[in-house]
């Protein structure tokens, strides 16, 4: 019996093979990963085992293990934060904030932010994690 | 008139003709976004914690009726007392029996890191507190 597959004629054939692995990887990467934009400063969320839903709020705090603070996106100095927070929640009461504190960071200092965020009209706020790896 | 040849020819008769559009630039084109995905796409699993804002505690009115969970580096004191985690989650879990929206303090030490103290509300969570919040000592007192 002849198990050999038959060779390819030509070398568009022989590169067939490739191309399908290619293209399942590239499916692969769109469906499973997720765009999104990249902070201005790195930050390492802590990890946690709680499984609180992440929803879509429209405001993010983001702070840095050094203290660098950023809203949504964009390094601020903490006065043009809260101004920009006061703002915001002056157009949309109770606008749902998510703090995205870097995990390293001293927790007085995110207390130190929270309470800034307080004084900004923040009532409720959604800390981020990622969940502990199992 | 000659018949312009088709974009993809059908195999006939068991041969392949030549395709007008090759399989290179096509290759080429994957590739560059496979590496773009690869590279873009993010595959953290975020979570969220439900916190108040923290506020600013002006005597003890607002301590009141609250239970009061320090974390140091050495380790977790509830109301003053150093408990083990279970411990601690026993505890919580029974005064949360007793009342349900009992508000639940946390105090993080100078020196803690937010990761340390995001445990011990994880530990909180896991006993049932759902009105958490972050609190700091006054200043100048330790």
């Amino acid at each position: 019996m002849n198990f050999q597959p038959p060779r390819p004629r030509n070398d568009d054939e022989r590169i067939l093979p490739l191309i399908n692995v290619v293209f399942l990887l590239l499916i692969f990467f769109i469906l499973a990963g997720r765009l999104t934009a990249a902070d201005p400063f790195p930050v390492v969320p802590p990890s946690s085992a709680t499984d609180g839903a992440v929803e879509a709020d429209p405001v993010t705090v983001l702070v840095g293990t050094d203290g660098a603070l950023a809203l949504d996106g964009v390094p601020v100095e903490e006065d043009a934060l809260l101004a920009g927070l006061r703002q915001r929640l002056e157009d949309a009461p109770g606008t749902p904030v998510r703090l995205k504190a870097d995990g390293a960071a001293p927790a007085t200092m995110i207390v130190r932010v929270m309470e800034k965020l307080r004084e900004a009209g923040v009532e409720r706020l959604r800390l981020l994690t990622v969940a502990t790896r199992t | 008139m000659p018949a312009s040849p088709p974009l993809f020819t059908p195999a006939v008769d068991g041969r392949r003709r030549r395709a007008l559009i090759s399989l290179t630039p096509l290759i080429d084109v994957v590739f560059i976004l496979l590496i773009f995905f690869m590279l873009a796409s993010s595959f953290l699993d975020w979570r969220s914690i439900e916190l108040n804002a923290s506020q600013r505690t002006v005597g003890g009115s607002s301590m009141r009726g609250a239970l009061l969970v320090e974390v140091r580096q050495e380790g977790v004191r509830l109301a003053g007392r150093g408990l083990t985690p279970e411990a601690l989650e026993a505890a919580v879990r029974q005064r949360l029996e007793e009342d349900p929206d009992m508000r639940v303090l946390v105090r993080p030490a100078e020196g803690v890191d937010l990761q340390q103290t995001v445990r011990v509300v994880d530990l909180l969570a896991a006993a049932g507190a759902g009105n958490m919040t972050l609190i700091r000592a006054p200043e100048g007192t330790r």
